[in-house]
C-alpha cells in the first residue's frame, strides 16, 4: 500500500511540481491551497506525512497554525516545512513546534523525495523499536548516530536535530579528526542555495545542541578558510 | 573648503543681548524727563509766587500813603530803622540775643571818632509791638541817681522824646537807680521833674562797663503815635558832686523845628494788609524804596528733615544722589550744579531787590543754607511814576522739590530695576534659548552617523516643548521617522526581495526537474544547464544581499568569545594554499597568542572577503602577504598584494555599501565584499584602512582591532627577527 502525502502549497504551479514529481515516487499525492481546505481534507483520514508550506494566501502563519492543529490530532506525524522564509527565528518556530524538517526554497525535487521517503523509513523504525538505540547505530566516541532512525545520542543522550543538521554532522563524522571542507558540507544540505555562512549557522547549532547536554563538548573544530573538523578528544 | 564657511554670523545670544541694550535708552529718557520736569516744576513755582508778589503788589498800588506816613520826605530825617527781630529779646543788657546778623545796623551819634565821652551806638529792633533798644554808652565816669534829690537831671540817664498817639509831646527818662537797674519816669518840658510815679510801661536796664554804659530797653510801640516821631539822647553827668550836665549826645538834630528823630517801623497798615495773604511755607516781605523791610509775614519753612520715604528705599535714593552728578553729566553732557554758594546767595537777593525797585519784576532760585533753597519772587509797588517798594515772596522750595524729586527718583529708580530685570532676564531668556537650540542641533546631527546611516528615529530633546522649537523638533523627529522608515523599508528590500523572489525561482527550479524528468532526452542538454546555472545565479545573488543586508543585525545577536587570533591566521593562511590553488599566501606573526574577543566565524568571513579582493587583484605569481602585529592595545592584521594601486578618491568610498571599483566586466560584484569587512571590523570595535604600498607596488588593506583585555601578555618579541626588524607596511597618503 502507498503511503500517503499531503502537501500543501497556495502557488498553483508549485504545487502541481510537487504533486507531478512525489506522485512520480509512487505516493499517494493530495494538494491543498489553504489551511481551510487542507484541515477539511484531512479531517477524516490524516496522510502519513505533510510537507507544510507556510504563507498561505493572505495568512502569514497559516503553515505554523496548521502544523499544531495537525500534531495536536497525531502527535507522531512526520511535518516537513517547506517554505521561502528562511530567517533563523522562523525555522526554530518551526522545529519547535515539532516539525520534522525545515526545508528552504528553492529545494531540489530530488532532495525533497528523498527527504520523505527518509523521514516515512524514520517513522517506520521508530514505531518498530520504540525509542530503542537501534543496532543499526554507528558509534564514534561518545557518539552514537542512527542514520535509520534519524537519532543521535552524545554520551547516551538523546540529542534532537533536524534532517540537515544530522546530514551535516553524519558528513562530519565520516572520517574523524579530518577536515572536512565548506563545500563537501553544503552538498549534505543537498539545498541549492547554501553559502559558507548556511553552514556555520548549521554547525553552530549542532555545537550549541550538544553542549545542551554536556557543557564540555568541544568535538566540533572550526578549519578557518576551509570548513570543520571532528575531533576525537 | 568653502571660504564663506567662517563668514557667521553672530551667535543667537550676542543678538539678542545686543537688542537688550537698546532697552538701556529708556532709562536715559526717563532722565532727561525728570530733568525737564523739574525745570518745568521750579519755573511754575516762580511764576506762581511772582503772581503771588505782583497781586500783592497791586494791594499797594498807587498807596503812597502806606509808604509816606510823614508829611515830609523820609530822606530829610535821620532814621532809626527798628529792625525785625528774630528771637525774643531778655532785657538783660547782653547782646547775645540779638542775633548777629543786625551787627552792621548799629548806628554812631556823638563825635566822629565815637570814642569820645557821652559817645554812644544804638541799635533798635522791633518784635511783638515792642521797640526794643540796645545802647554802647561811652562813659568812663557813671553817675547814679542820688534818691534824696528831687531833680532827675542830676545824674547819667537816657532821655526819649516822642509824639504821643495824642499829639501831644512825650518825654521819658531812664535813670540808673543802682547798678543794673534802670527806672523810666515820664518827664516835664524842663527834664527836671518826674510828672507822677514811675513809668513801667517802658522797661530798661542799664549796665555798668569799664567803657560806660550798656543799655538795654523797651518800650510799646501804642505810646508812640502812627507818625513814630521819636528821639534819644544821652545825658551826661560826671561830677557826683556838682552833678552838673557834662554832655548831651543826642540822636536828634540840634537845630530845627522838627527836632524828632524818624523810626522807621514797619509800617502796621502794610503789614495788616500783608498778614491776611501769607500762606504756608512762604515769606512776604514788603520793602521800601529805601531797601527797609516796611512788613513781613510768615517764614519759610526751613526744614532739616527729609519727606518720609521706606526706609529700604534710602540707600538707593543716597546712591542715587551720589551717582546724579555723574548721571547728569553723562546724560545732558552738561556740569551739575547743585546751588550757587550763600555769599553769592545774598548778592543775588540784593541784585533782585534792586532790579526790582528798578521796576522790573523778577523771580530768582537761590540757595539760602547748604541744603536750603527758595525761589524768590519780587514785584515792584508803582504809584504813578514812582516805585514805592517791592513786594517779595519767597518760598522754600526745598520739600516740595525733595518730595517732587524723590517721587520722580523712585519712579526711575523702580524703572532702571525693571529694566534691569527685564535685561536680566531677557539675557536668561536668550541663553535659554540658545542652550535648547544648539541641545537641537546636536542631536539632530547625531541622529545621522557618518555613512549617512539613521541612528535614531526619533528625538528626545524638546519633544514635549509647546513653542517654536518644540514643533522644530517635532517636526525634525517627525522627519527622523519618515525617514526611518523609509531606510527600514530599504533595508527590508532586500529580504522581501528574497521572499518574494525565491518562490517564482523555486517554481523555475522544480519545473526544470519536472521537465528532465519528464523528457529524459534533454538531460544533459547545455541549455538545461544553462537554465540551472541561471537559476543558481539568482538565488545567489538575492541570497548575498540578503545576507549583507542582514549582517548587522545577525552581528548583534552574536556572542563574542576570547580566541587566539595569531592561531586562527595561521590555519586560515594554511587553509587558503589549499583552497586557491593558483595564489601562494605568506603568513608572518608573533610566536606567542594573540588573544582578543571576536566572533571567530565572522572573522574568517571579514578574511574570506579581504582574500578574495586581494587575489582578485594580485598580480600572478605574486604571493598575497598576511601579517599580524599588535601593540599595547590593538591588533593589526594586514593583507597585502601586488598588483594595481588605489586612486586617491576610491579610498574612502572603498568600503562603502553597493561601491565596486572592478568595472563593469564582473557583474557578480555588488561592491559588498569590503562593505561586509567595514561592517564585520566595526562590530568588534575595530577599523579597516585601505592603502597603497610604499613602493606603489600594491595596496594593502589593515583591519585593526583590541585586544582582549588582561589576557595577552605584553611581550614585542617576534619568532622572526627579520619581520620585527621590518615596521609594519608603511602606508602612503
Amino acid at each position: 500500500m502507498s503511503k500517503s502525502i499531503a502537501i500543501v502549497e497556495d502557488d498553483p504551479d508549485q504545487r502541481a511540481n510537487y504533486t507531478d514529481a512525489i506522485t512520480a515516487k509512487g505516493y499517494n499525492v493530495s494538494a491543498y491551497g489553504s489551511r481551510r481546505e487542507a484541515l477539511q481534507g484531512m479531517e477524516t483520514q490524516l496522510p502519513d506525512l505533510v510537507v507544510l508550506d507556510i504563507i498561505l494566501g493572505e495568512e502569514v502563519d497559516a503553515g505554523f497554525q496548521l502544523c499544531r492543529e495537525l500534531l495536536t490530532k497525531s502527535p507522531s506525524l512526520p511535518v516537513i516545512f517547506l517554505t521561502e522564509r528562511i530567517n533563523e527565528i522562523d525555522k526554530i518556530s518551526g522545529l519547535r513546534l515539532g516539525a520534522w524538517d525545515y526545508l528552504p526554497k528553492p529545494i531540489s525535487l530530488e532532495y525533497l523525495a528523498e527527504r520523505i521517503s527518509s523521514l516515512l523509513r524514520i517513522q517506520e523504525t521508530r514505531m518498530q523499536n520504540d525509542h530503542e538505540v537501534s543496532p543499526s547505530a554507528k558509534r564514534i566516541g561518545d557518539l552514537s548516530l542512527d542514520q535509520e532512525a534519524l537519532l543521535v545520542s552524545w554520551k547516551g543522550s538523546r540529542i534532537d536535530l533536524s534532517g540537515t543538521e544530522f546530514r551535516m554532522l553524519a558528513k562530519l563524522v565520516r572520517m574523524p579528526g579530518h577536515a572536512v571542507s565548506y563545500e563537501t558540507l553544503m552538498h549534505a544540505t543537498m539545498q541549492s542555495l547554501v553559502t559558507n555562512n548556511t553552514i556555520n549557522t548549521h554547525m553552530r547549532n549542532i555545537r550549541k545542541k550538544f553542549e545542551k547536554v554536556d557543557g564540555d563538548f568541544a568535538s566540533i573544530k572550526s578549519e578557518y578558510g576551509f570548513g570543520y573538523r571532528w575531533s576525537q578528544s | 573648503m568653502n571660504p564663506f564657511r567662517r563668514l557667521k554670523g553672530p551667535r543667537l545670544g550676542t543678538k539678542l543681548m545686543l537688542l537688550g541694550m537698546l532697552l538701556l535708552v529708556v532709562p536715559w529718557f526717563s532722565y532727561r524727563q525728570l530733568v525737564e520736569m523739574e525745570r518745568l516744576l521750579i519755573q511754575g513755582q516762580s511764576h506762581a509766587q511772582l503772581l503771588t508778589a505782583e497781586g500783592i503788589s497791586t494791594l499797594f498800588n498807587g498807596r503812597e500813603d502806606l509808604f509816606n506816613d510823614l508829611p515830609v520826605a523820609v530822606q530829610d530825617y535821620e532814621s532809626l530803622f527798628a529792625h525785625p527781630l528774630q528771637s525774643a529779646i531778655r532785657l538783660d543788657a547782653k547782646f547775645e540775643d540779638w542775633g548777629g546778623q543786625l551787627d552792621n545796623k548799629v548806628l554812631s551819634f556823638g563825635s566822629v571818632t565815637g570814642d569820645t565821652d557821652g559817645d554812644f551806638r544804638v541799635l533798635l529792633g522791633e518784635r511783638g509791638g515792642q521797640l526794643y533798644v540796645f545802647m554802647w554808652i561811652n562813659d568812663p565816669e557813671p553817675v547814679y541817681r542820688k534818691l534824696d534829690l528831687l531833680r532827675l537831671d542830676s545824674a547819667d540817664q537816657i532821655r526819649l522824646s516822642f509824639i504821643r498817639t495824642d499829639g501831644e509831646d512825650g518825654r521819658i527818662s531812664l535813670i540808673p537807680t543802682e547798678p543794673g537797674v534802670a527806672t523810666a519816669y515820664e518827664m516835664d518840658a524842663d527834664w527836671r521833674f518826674a510828672k507822677g510815679t514811675p513809668e513801667n510801661r517802658v522797661q530798661a536796664v542799664l549796665v555798668q562797663t569799664e567803657k560806660g554804659w550798656q543799655a538795654e530797653f523797651r518800650l510799646p510801640l501804642d505810646m508812640l503815635g502812627s507818625s513814630r516821631y521819636f528821639g534819644m539822647a544821652f545825658v551826661d553827668v560826671d561830677d557826683p558832686e556838682a552833678r552838673t550836665i557834662a554832655n548831651n549826645t543826642q540822636t536828634l538834630p540840634k537845630a530845627g523845628k522838627e527836632s524828632f528823630n524818624l523810626v522807621v517801623l514797619r509800617s502796621p497798615e502794610v503789614l495788616n494788609i500783608v498778614k491776611g495773604l501769607g500762606y504756608s511755607g512762604a515769606r512776604i516781605m514788603v520793602i521800601d524804596a529805601q531797601k527797609q523791610v516796611r512788613a513781613e509775614t510768615g517764614a519759610e519753612q526751613t526744614s532739616t528733615t527729609s519727606p518720609d520715604v521706606d526706609s529700604w528705599f534710602d540707600t538707593p535714593l543716597e546712591v542715587f544722589h551720589f551717582l546724579r552728578p555723574y548721571l547728569h553729566e553723562l546724560t545732558t553732557g552738561e556740569t551739575w550744579v547743585s546751588g550757587s554758594r550763600p555769599e553769592d546767595s545774598t548778592a543775588i537777593a540784593d541784585r533782585t531787590i534792586a532790579s526790582s525797585l528798578n521796576g522790573e519784576p523778577i523771580a530768582v532760585r537761590r540757595e539760602i543754607d547748604n541744603d536750603q533753597e527758595i525761589i524768590m519772587a519780587a514785584h515792584p509797588i508803582v504809584s504813578e511814576d514812582r516805585i514805592l517798594g517791592t513786594v517779595v515772596v519767597e518760598q522754600n522750595i526745598n520739600e516740595i522739590m525733595t518730595f517732587q524729586r524723590s517721587a520722580i527718583e523712585q519712579v526711575v529708580l523702580f524703572s532702571v530695576a525693571s529694566l534691569f530685570t527685564v535685561f536680566i532676564a531677557l539675557l536668561a531668556f536668550a541663553g535659554r534659548l540658545a542652550w535648547r537650540i544648539r541641545n537641537l542641533r546636536r542631536e539632530a546631527s547625531a541622529a545621522i552617523d557618518q555613512y549617512g546611516r539613521l541612528r535614531t528615529n526619533e528625538l528626545s530633546n524638546e519633544i514635549n516643548s509647546g513653542d517654536e522649537i518644540g514643533d522644530l523638533a517635532r517636526s525634525v523627529s517627525n522627519m527622523l521617522s519618515k525617514l526611518h522608515q523609509h531606510n527600514t523599508f530599504l533595508e527590508n528590500m532586500p529580504r522581501t526581495l528574497r521572499h518574494e523572489i525565491n518562490n517564482p525561482l523555486n517554481t523555475l527550479n522544480t519545473s526544470l526537474e519536472n521537465l528532465a524528468t519528464e523528457n529524459p532526452e534533454i538531460e544533459g542538454s547545455k541549455y538545461l544547464e544553462s537554465a540551472k546555472r541561471g537559476v543558481i545565479r539568482i538565488g545567489s545573488i538575492v541570497q548575498n544581499l540578503a545576507d549583507a543586508a542582514n549582517l548587522e543585525e545577525s552581528l548583534a545577536a552574536e556572542e563574542l568569545e576570547v580566541i587566539d587570533i595569531h592561531l586562527l591566521l595561521r590555519s586560515y593562511v594554511n587553509n587558503c594554499s589549499i583552497t586557491h590553488k593558483k595564489c601562494s599566501f605568506v603568513y608572518k606573526g608573533p610566536d606567542f597568542p594573540v588573544y582578543a574577543a571576536v566572533s571567530d566565524f565572522r572573522i574568517e568571513q571579514m578574511l574570506d572577503k579581504i582574500v578574495d579582493n586581494a587575489i582578485d587583484f594580485h598580480r600572478t605569481n605574486s604571493p598575497i602577504k598576511v601579517q599580524l602585529d599588535t601593540n599595547r592595545d590593538y591588533l593589526q592584521i594586514t593583507v597585502a598584494n601586488r598588483g594595481p594601486t588605489l586612486p586617491e578618491e576610491d579610498r574612502r568610498s572603498l568600503f562603502d555599501s553597493m561601491v565596486s571599483h572592478r568595472g563593469s566586466h564582473n557583474r557578480l560584484h555588488f561592491g559588498l565584499g569590503l562593505y561586509v569587512v567595514r561592517v564585520i571590523a566595526e562590530h568588534h570595535a575595530g577599523f579597516v584602512r585601505a592603502f597603497n604600498l610604499a613602493d606603489n607596488s600594491g595596496v594593502a588593506i589593515m583591519v585593526q582591532l583590541p585586544l582582549a583585555e588582561g589576557i595577552n601578555d605584553q611581550r614585542s618579541g617576534y619568532a622572526d627577527e627579520e619581520t620585527s626588524a621590518t615596521p609594519p607596511i608603511a602606508q602612503t597618503g
